[in-house]
């Protein structure tokens, strides 16, 4: 893939129609008004038929999985063929749509794609049939909000290593006990993903088994908190998790199976986390860049428009050079998809690592060429430079993706 | 029922600063232009869909048909119509230069004339000529009735006849017309209850205004026909009766801000100046 077909650009043109119908104008109410970003998120969806759509295929690959489970053959087309034009075309437009509404509020498409991709990939990759099915629908129209918690206050970066979140077998249920913090769309939450080790006495910290369970707003001894103040995203809500002595049954357990270690496969979830960081990076590098070439175009200093100096054409020029690298990452990620096939670990990483630098140089660069402008709220780099600064941070961050595609190289 | 809807593709009305006037003023340049349907050729869409559905079962009543004149990249502002759901189209292939509303209001006559619509439902005017006439020629060459500036349309007796009320300078003008007929639209036909069809229940709300394609709805739109045509195998009098002898760009704006002390001064500088009061 080198460009996006006639048919991508008229979904991008629908979306972009709805963002600036229903977004732009009320960017203050989701960026500084505490207007939670579920219900335009929702409408969204809905018009254009994007959940509808997820739920169909969601439905009928879990109805042929529950054939394959109960005895029937997989038939022979099926086989490794999850690729072709169709599954392109969808992954092309999914990246149209964090594209353009990351133009507009990136923290929408954090907020989003921690329900829509974390939560109902973890459920979808780890998760019973009778648990996805359960679940997963309701979180693909949005008409629920999902959180995925592993972080805590002591692990971060170094995520299992420092873990203190617990699970205690009782009776054939388990007690949770733990706090998390940073959680996406925590505060509102309906299903939240909770990450913690098995305590049974014996196993000390560091070999004990890591498993995830499923949880419901509500449920007695889970608190939700109000959203944090924080620098970015304020259009997705960041809060903490705290739960004390959470009772819950073995039907909660995803996977049900204590068997089913967290720490294999979270790579998968890791990887498809990183891969949708380059459309972030992309959408903001491009309103950075639309409005810098109009600003340089018009603001006039010393007789003539900025946009003549050579030191400005400098800064219009590496944005387009990092538009352009981000931009065929996407094009490459569209491409695998196309041909059935996914990004290795350590090439997520390389493109997350790339786009978020390159898009936190272009934010900061945009910031400088509107001057005293740029630093004023009422100019839109302002925030988007704020919001761009957390691609380098969450989803790993910079330094732990260098480290980990060097330990890559380096792997004999 | 059968609905023709004309869809005329203009230059997107946010790029309009961007129009210019080739050097000997004899016509408007389009080069890097976006483009878009006439809005108000959309909101006729958007009627005629209403019209043709059952909406909260998502059933379909009826044909929608679509008909641009142009040059063939055209089909791409036609694609968008069918995305929101058209069933297929016809583009009458023509240099913009061949066309006036006369020679557009005839060459739909031979198309009403093959495809014998039930109603042929089109925007009040497009945003870039202004002219508000193809409709109402139409209408004349057909001999059928005509209700122009419809702000809600609803089917009466069976689908024989449509209730439209106009909207006219001192309100709303409501008439009957028996189908076939020739309606043309104004902005507030897409308003949520603008239009009902007896089948849609009443309570039904519409979002405001032209509906977004589905993402479905794109896909689709790439497998729907769209039938070409050329203007000169239509048989008609390609005669034009309207020419443009000059176009000219209008004066560029003195966008000056100049504060003035008393209400005596301001009123003088409007009045003499800037010749408002
Ligand atoms: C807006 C936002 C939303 C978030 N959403 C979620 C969510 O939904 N769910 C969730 O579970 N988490 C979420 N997080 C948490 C996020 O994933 C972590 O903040 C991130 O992984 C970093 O962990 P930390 O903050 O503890 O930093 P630390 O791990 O304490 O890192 C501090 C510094 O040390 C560096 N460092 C750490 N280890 C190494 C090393 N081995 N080598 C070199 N340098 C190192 C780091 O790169 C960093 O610069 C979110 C965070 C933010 C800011």
């Amino acid at each position: 893939m080198i460009e996006w077909s006639e048919q991508h650009l008229a979904a991008r043109d629908a979306f972009r129609r709805f963002i600036d119908a229903e977004i732009r104008p009320n960017i203050e109410d989701f960026e500084h008004n505490g207007v939670p970003p579920y219900d335009v998120l929702r409408k969204l969806i809905a018009t254009f038929g994007i959940g509808e759509m997820q739920v169909a295929s969601f439905r009928a690959r879990l109805d042929k999985e529950r054939a394959i489970a109960a005895g029937e053959a997989e038939p022979e087309a099926d086989k490794g063929a999850r690729g072709g034009s169709g599954a392109a075309d969808a992954a092309a437009m999914q990246n149209l749509l964090v594209i353009e509404l990351s133009r507009v509020c990136p923290g929408m498409v954090t907020a989003m794609g921690v329900s829509q991709g974390l939560c109902v990939g973890t459920l979808n990759s780890r998760g019973t049939l009778d648990q996805r099915a359960k679940y997963v629908p309701e979180l693909l129209t949005m008409e629920k909000v999902g959180a995925w918690a592993i972080t805590e206050p002591g692990s971060g970066s170094d995520a299992f290593g420092s873990m203190m979140s617990t699970c205690r077998r009782d009776g054939d249920g388990y007690v949770l006990n733990g706090s998390k913090t940073f959680i996406t769309n925590g505060p509102y939450a309906d299903t939240v993903i909770f990450i913690c080790k098995l305590d049974d006495g014996d196993t000390p910290p560091d070999k004990r088994q890591v498993l995830s369970f499923i949880l419901d707003r509500g449920m007695e001894g889970l608190t939700q908190s109000r959203p944090l103040r924080k620098m970015g995203q304020h259009s997705s809500p960041t809060g903490e998790l705290f739960l004390e002595d959470v009772r819950v049954g073995p039907e909660r357990l995803l996977g049900e199976s204590e068997k089913l270690s967290y720490r294999s496969g979270a790579r998968d979830t890791f990887s498809s986390e990183r891969s949708g960081t380059s459309s972030i990076a992309l959408g903001i590098v491009q309103e950075c860049m639309e409005l810098s070439i109009d600003y340089a175009r018009n603001r006039v200093q010393f007789g003539q428009p900025i946009g003549q100096f050579q030191l400005i054409q400098q800064k219009l020029a590496k944005m387009e050079v990092a538009r352009m690298n981000i931009q065929n990452m996407i094009f490459r990620q569209i491409e695998l998809r196309k041909q059935g096939k996914g990004m290795s670990f350590a090439e997520a990483s390389a493109c997350k690592l790339y786009s978020a630098q390159a898009c936190m140089e272009v934010a900061l660069e945009a910031v400088q060429l509107f001057g005293g402008n740029g630093y004023m709220a009422e100019y839109r780099v302002e925030q988007l430079c704020r919001d761009a600064k957390v691609l380098q941070i969450y989803a790993g961050t910079d330094e732990i993706q260098t480290s980990q595609i060097a330990r890559d190289l380096l792997a004999e | 029922m059968k609905i023709l809807v004309p869809v005329k593709r203009v230059c997107d009305p946010d790029n309009a600063n961007k129009v210019k006037v080739s050097d000997d003023g004899s016509s408007v340049t389009s080069d890097g232009l976006e483009w878009k349907p006439n809005p108000f050729d959309e909101y006729a869409v958007e009627a005629g869909l209403r019209l043709n559905e059952n909406a909260p079962k998502n059933e379909k009543l009826g044909e929608t048909v679509v008909v641009s004149f142009g040059a063939s990249d055209v089909v791409q502002t036609m694609r968008q119509t069918l995305a929101m759901g058209a069933d297929r189209g016809i583009l009458v292939q023509a240099d913009d230069a061949e066309l006036d509303s006369m020679v557009v209001a005839r060459a739909l006559k031979s198309l009403v004339d093959a495809e014998q619509p039930d109603l042929v439902l089109m925007g009040k005017q497009a945003v870039d000529g202004d002219s508000n006439a193809a409709g109402q020629m139409l209408a004349e060459m057909l001999g059928w009735p005509m209700a122009t500036f419809a702000m809600n349309i609803a089917t009466d007796d069976g689908g024989k006849t449509l209730t439209v009320g106009r909207e006219v300078d001192t309100g709303v003008l409501t008439l009957k017309v028996t189908l076939p007929a020739v309606v043309t639209v104004d902005l507030r036909i897409v308003a949520p209850d603008a239009v009902s069809n007896g089948v849609t229940p009443a309570d039904h709300k519409y979002n405001d205004g032209a509906r977004y394609a589905s993402l479905k709805g794109i896909m689709q739109a790439k497998k729907k026909k769209i039938d070409q045509k050329k203007l000169g195998d239509l048989g008609i009098d390609t005669g034009l009766t309207t020419t443009y002898p000059k176009f000219e760009l209008p004066p560029a704006r003195t966008g000056s801000c100049e504060f003035v002390e008393t209400v005596d001064e301001l009123v003088d500088k409007l009045h003499n100046e800037a010749k408002v009061l």
